[in-house]
């Protein structure tokens, strides 16, 4: 019997693929892409731009408005609007806090000592949804009613004395004041900071909190060094949520506010609904898009997320 | 040094149930100051339970755990002197090494790290990586990270939780024996767990096997290995050839047993059992203390030895040696491994044989038990707690 000495054919070697790649296939991610951008454009872009031209125009309703390039509109809107622009971020501001202050602990709750009951939190937490905005604000207007027992039980134990004293609240009341508002932007926007908390407080690793105690961690000490600078990325997101849409609000401070609660959407609202002065309440819209725009940039890079995950 | 036991582990009677389910049956245990001691077993034997129990992660159901003279039993784990390596490692992934490293130190209040740390990420050879995350190391050096920041705390004891699990196997046998390297250099009690059993015998001094909550037995790996006391032992760690047989007679410290119509000679000292004659023990040999010659040798075979005769059903040559797998009338799969010194070319499948050992390499166990336990070893690299 010969002895094997040849190893056996190496596989011949794959033959170059004669045929090109199909050309379509270079497109197909464009073409996927088609529908958004033209959603985009018809319905972002392009109300900009009508937005952005509309904001530089003169002119009265009767005789139309031409665009003159009348930049002054902006310095205008601004000097006149500017408390409704401060109380804007300052509303926005109070109701973000509170939120993250109300939604912390039950995001926490929900994500490591629910248990079973995690699931049910969690649509108690988003079924507010399934009724109208407008029905839920309405229906803070009974809560905070003068002779409602919440005023009442405020008015008892004396905290409507220091609120009237910070000028959150005036005379007996809760309803018509920064209060109420504060409380119905809180209200409406909470699960937009719950949800994110909660996403990013889930993913993490529940032996990091063991490894922390481990390593003479107490349990206050694991949470300020370990779980809390991990939920960061939920902590921005949640705020940047709570945010955005509460600074540009105008349903609660129409609502339950007054006249000295008005925040910038309220004026935007009128400007254009009852005034129809377009110019300038193009002008205020963009201006509070920049605003928003700079600070939530500022907001973003001093927090460092970007760092985390 | 003996005088010193504040790292002496203590447990006694230390269980833990879950609802109707024990995960570890009351086990007493005492693991001395400055050894290294492997709590080997299969996933869910309760090893990984035992671990948290000492680490305070887990709260046992019975029982007490002491530190030296301290009861810890109560203590939440930031109160215990004691530091775990976890399984994944658990590095925080928003801190970079050194300050994954200097965590423990700064929580007790410890104002210059700085040396400190440094010192420990040269000790783990990790000096350069100090300012990297976790996620930019690679397994092997995130292992060392976690090592390092439990060991810069200078733990009573340091408890390793399948530390190498997630490690390929060059790269584990290298971290054995650094890691044997660095108990070795601060001498500080290691209490590793395993589901490998090389991984066990290669380091520890003292080996635990576990099985279903239970501690079998307790010793060396030497000891464990040449004088196991149940069929699990005797099969989860390494292969081991069970035979049943009966007891015949007694004659000075050997008994003589019948199997398969031969005889078969048991130093009475390795019989764990009680045995009577006409009673049942369990024969075991290694397959690496067995012999094997061709039938037509068998009158070369010295005397005094015991001897199987049987057939050859399968070998395979792994190089340093070859596995022969026999089959015989007391044991359908009789293993043996012989060395490639001088290789019989008639030993193929199919050949008559004689298979024969020292009887000093015999070991009885109680023929009460599943003969089986503990055979299947082999197990997926689980992330699972056991």
């Amino acid at each position: 019997m010969a002895a094997v000495t040849e190893a056996p054919a190496p596989p011949a070697p794959a033959t170059p693929a004669t045929k090109p790649p199909r050309r379509r296939g270079r497109f197909t991610p464009y073409w996927l892409l088609l529908p958004g951008i033209l959603w985009l454009l018809v319905f972002f872009a392009l109300p900009m731009i009508y937005q952005g031209s509309t904001s530089v125009q003169t002119g009265s309703l009767e005789q139309g408005y031409k665009v003159t390039w009348h930049f002054a509109t902006y310095w205008d809107a601004l000097s006149t609007y500017w408390p409704q622009f401060l109380r804007s971020v300052l509303y926005a501001a109070a109701a973000t806090l509170l939120c993250l202050v109300l939604g912390y602990p039950l995001a926490y709750l929900i994500a490591f000592r629910a248990g079973r009951w995690r699931n049910l939190v969690m649509i108690l937490v988003i079924a507010p949804f399934f009724t109208s905005f407008l029905i839920r604000t309405l229906a803070w207007k009974t809560i905070l009613a003068d002779n409602g027992p919440v005023v009442g039980a405020l008015n008892t134990l004396h905290v409507l004395d220091v609120t009237n004293w910070l000028g959150w609240t005036a005379g007996d009341r809760v309803l018509a004041t920064p209060l109420a508002v504060v409380c119905g932007l809180t209200y409406n926007f909470l699960p937009f900071m719950i949800l994110p908390l909660y996403t990013s407080l889930e993913r993490i690793d529940g032996r990091l909190h063991e490894a922390a105690g481990d390593l003479y961690a107490t349990p206050f000490t694991t949470f300020r060094k370990v779980t809390f600078p991990l939920s960061m990325p939920g902590v921005v997101s949640g705020t940047l949520l709570t945010f955005i849409p509460a600074a540009g609000d105008y349903v609660n401070a129409d609502l339950l506010g007054s006249t000295d609660t008005r925040m910038v959407g309220n004026v935007i609202q009128t400007q254009f609904l009852r005034i129809l002065d377009y110019p300038t309440a193009a002008a205020l819209s963009f201006i509070l898009m920049a605003a928003i725009l700079a600070m939530v940039t500022f907001y973003i890079r001093r927090s460092g997320t970007e760092d985390l995950v | 040094m003996t005088t010193d036991n504040s790292g002496d582990v203590r447990l006694s009677g230390i269980g833990k149930t879950y609802g109707s389910f024990t995960a570890v049956h009351p086990l007493d245990l005492t693991v001395p100051q400055g050894s290294f001691f492997a709590l080997l077993g299969a996933s869910g034997c309760g090893k990984t339970t035992t671990l948290r129990m000492i680490a305070g992660l887990e709260e046992p159901s019975s029982g007490t755990v002491h530190l030296g003279d301290q009861d810890v039993t109560r203590l939440p784990p930031y109160k215990r002197p004691v530091n775990t390596v976890f399984q994944s490692y658990a590095l925080f992934p928003h801190l970079d090494i050194f300050e994954n490293v200097a965590f423990g130190l700064r929580r007790r209040g410890i104002k210059s790290v700085k040396k400190q740390v440094e010192d420990m990420l040269d000790l783990v050879q990790l000096g350069e990586q100090a300012r990297k995350k976790p996620h930019q190391l690679s397994g092997g050096q995130q292992q060392r990270v976690a090592v390092a920041r439990a060991l810069i705390n200078h733990p009573k004891v340091l408890l390793l939780d399948e530390p190498l699990g997630a490690l390929d196997l060059k790269l584990r046998r290298q971290m054995q024996l650094e890691l044997k390297r660095i108990q070795t250099e601060v001498g500080i009690t290691f209490i590793h767990v395993t589901h490998d059993q090389e991984e066990a015998m290669t380091m520890a001094d003292t080996v635990a096997v576990m099985n279903a909550g239970r501690v079998e037995q307790l010793g060396s790996p030497s000891d464990l290995y040449e004088n196991p006391q149940t069929t699990f032992v005797a099969n989860f760690l390494g292969t081991s050839n069970l035979i049943e047989a009966e007891v015949d007679s007694k004659s000075g410290d050997r008994i003589i047993l019948k199997a398969g119509g031969g005889k078969l000679t048991l130093p009475e000292a390795r019989c764990s059992a009680p045995a009577t004659a006409g009673g049942k023990v369990l024969v075991g040999v290694r397959p690496e203390k067995i012999s094997l010659t061709h039938a037509d040798d068998a009158g070369d075979i010295p005397e005094g030895r015991n001897r199987i005769s049987g057939r050859i059903a399968d070998s395979s040559f792994i190089g340093v040696s070859t596995q022969y797998v026999v089959d015989s009338p007391v044991c359908p799969e009789f293993e043996v491994y012989a060395q490639n010194i001088d290789r019989d070319p008639r030993l193929v499948p199919g050949a008559e044989v004689v298979l024969h050992w020292n009887p000093a390499h015999t070991f009885g166990l109680d023929a009460a038990q599943d003969i089986d336990a503990g055979v299947e070893t082999v197990e997926p690299e689980e992330g699972v707690a056991a």
